[in-house]
């Protein structure tokens, strides 16, 4: 039983890398677009912590937080993106597109579970631009923060892994709409408005939001409880966001499945 | 042996109507008048191994609908199916890995890069085992004429080769079952007829096919057997032979005479055309008039130059099937 579940884990990573080459390789074969891409994805990434620059450098700031420290918050929303994005948000795009045209069909007749197929063929290297991004900021503000203990470490990384769960389950209710609302590019958009409120620390907004941030929809796990984590600043109803990432994404899993059931093709 | 057994199989889909001018469609914003549209009405077959289909209809008429069902792409609303011991919506991962598809208006293959790497991407998602993905590879690639072609970029491909690459995505892993949607869409003759070689070969090695298609050449020159869809019922199955003979024992006549037509207006013969008064096509119905009394007697009184005679072209029986009200 455990050896089958090993080797079903080895198939899907070996397809899920072979979608990516094959990807990279369809996006090369247009270099020029291939490296303006990532550039403009990076520049765009990047005017957030701009904004966070000028507020301090105004002499205003987010209380209890230090500029530094707020750059340390968004690079890490900003790699979390970074990773969420090429590597699995790509399903979302990849499912409006295919259920209009569709080609969603395709992915039907393959032998794989139809939530690994629309990821293996939605690997988008433009949004590797947000990854270097990511990358730039988090290690320009870590510079600024004195060293770390270990523990900070291990926490900061067990709540990223959660923060990288919300955004999957963001993917799958975004993806689950998709499917049955043909043609609707405006959730994305939602999406994306609603997201980033995690580029901010969950103190400066009122109660009642931080607890719908934290418990309803767990947008402060994106940045602002990873960061405090590694900077060892007060966690307050980190658990039950924790929960809430595990229920959310147990939702969008039984969401995307159900509206899947619901897929009507298009003519033929 | 039947390989595939449908039992009436229904599907209903929910539509919206909306009006063709302004003001309906600012309307239909607001209020949606629901449409329900009943695209097959309890359809039954059964289908035997290594047989090899034709199933036909206008559009519209509710193919698509069961071919994607029996593809595992749609649930039906009620039915049963039945292919291989598996149920196509409710085992669809193991059942799909037994079958293949060939859409002749989606393509499989990724545009940019060569039609090689998207087999190679298929190997992955099939896992099919190194040697036998080789040797199938070049197998079919050999067959079709591709060995200096699946290297190249797919957008550099003409149709034709892009949809023999089609064939080769859609069956390297070898398929009991394969479901052709339009496979000769745009083709030219050559082309079709490397296509429909390919098919006939696959299937004497013991693929079953089932060929949807509006080219009638496809099925004349493929299926042995036809079923015809019409308003989501079956109004045809059965063979190749029984299909010609639908519409009775007829010929299609072409003939030039010398004189005027003078004996067309009698029983049995239904004019197509009249080209001239010397010249006419016309269909004859062999069980109210004999061929050799009516070319007797047509040549005594407008003495035949130049005939034709031939089976009634399966255009026309299809026409027939497809106008019949169910």
């Amino acid at each position: 039983m455990m050896r089958k579940k090993t080797s079903s884990i080895y198939q899907w990573i070996k397809i899920y890398f072979h979608g990516m080459k094959t990807s990279l390789a369809s996006r090369m074969a247009y270099r020029g677009d291939f490296f303006m891409s990532m550039i403009i994805m990076m520049v765009v990434e990047l005017f957030g912590p701009l904004v966070t620059l000028l507020i301090y450098h105004n002499g205003a700031s987010f209380p209890g937080w230090e500029r530094h420290e707020v750059l340390l918050l968004q690079g890490t929303f900003l790699l979390s993106r970074g990773i969420a994005f090429p590597f699995f948000m790509g399903m979302v795009w990849n499912t409006i597109r295919r259920v209009q045209e569709g080609t969603y069909d395709l992915l039907l007749i393959k032998p794989r579970s139809i939530l690994q197929m629309s990821i293996i063929t939605a690997f988008d290297s433009e949004d590797l631009g947000k990854l270097i991004g990511g990358l730039l900021l988090f290690f320009y503000a870590l510079k600024s923060v004195p060293a770390l203990p270990l523990v900070n470490w291990g926490v900061f990384l067990l709540l990223f892994v959660f923060s990288l769960i919300t955004m999957f389950a963001f993917g799958l209710f975004m993806t689950g709409l998709g499917i049955v609302w043909v043609g609707n590019y405006r959730i994305y958009e939602i999406f994306i408005s609603t997201m980033d409120f995690g580029l901010y620390p969950r103190s400066i907004f009122t109660k009642v939001f931080q607890s719908i941030i934290t418990w309803v929809i767990p947008i402060s796990l994106l940045g602002s409880f990873p960061a405090s984590a590694l900077l060892g600043k007060e966690m307050t109803g980190v658990f039950g966001a924790m929960a809430c990432s595990i229920g959310f994404l147990l939702l969008g899993l039984w969401f995307f499945h159900r509206m899947a059931r619901n897929y009507t093709s298009a003519g033929g | 042996m039947s390989i595939i057994k449908v039992d009436k199989l229904t599907k209903t889909f929910t539509t919206y109507e909306r009006g063709g001018t302004f003001r309906e469609a600012l309307k239909s914003l607001i209020i949606r008048k629901k449409k329900i549209v009943e695209a097959l009405k309890a359809v039954s077959f059964e289908i035997g191994e290594g047989e090899l289909i034709g199933f036909l209809g206008p559009n519209g008429a509710g193919k698509s609908t069961t071919l994607k069902i029996l593809t595992g792409i749609l649930y039906p609303t009620s039915g049963s199916v039945e292919i291989m011991g598996y149920v196509p919506w409710k085992d669809r991962r193991k059942y799909v890995a037994n079958i293949g598809a060939v859409f002749g208006q989606k393509s499989q293959l990724l545009f940019d890069i060569p039609p090689l790497d998207s087999f190679l991407l298929n190997q992955s998602i099939y896992n099919i085992p190194e040697q036998t993905f080789r040797k199938t590879m070049k197998e079919m690639v050999e067959m079709l004429d591709l060995e200096k072609i699946v290297r190249k970029p797919t957008r550099q491909l003409s149709l034709g080769e892009r949809m023999k690459c089609e064939f080769i995505m859609a069956m390297l892993h070898q398929p009991k079952i394969v479901f052709l949607d339009e496979p000769t869409i745009g083709l030219d003759v050559i082309a079709k007829g490397k296509i429909r070689e390919f098919i006939l070969e696959q299937n004497k090695k013991g693929t079953t096919f089932i060929l949807t298609t509006h080219d009638l050449e496809d099925v004349e020159h493929l299926a042995r057997r036809v079923i015809v869809v019409n308003h989501g019922e079956i109004v045809f199955d059965n063979t190749m032979d029984r299909l010609r003979m639908h519409l009775g024992n007829k010929k299609s006549v072409r003939v030039t005479t010398h004189n005027p037509l003078s004996s067309l207006n009698q029983p049995g013969i239904l004019i197509r055309k009249l080209h001239s008064d010397r010249e006419a096509e016309f269909e004859l119905d062999l069980s109210r008039l004999k061929l050799n009394e009516f070319i007797k007697r047509l040549n005594e009184e407008s003495v035949i130059s130049d005939m034709s005679i031939e089976n009634l072209e399966i255009e026309t029986i299809i026409k027939d099937l497809y106008g019949r009200e169910v």
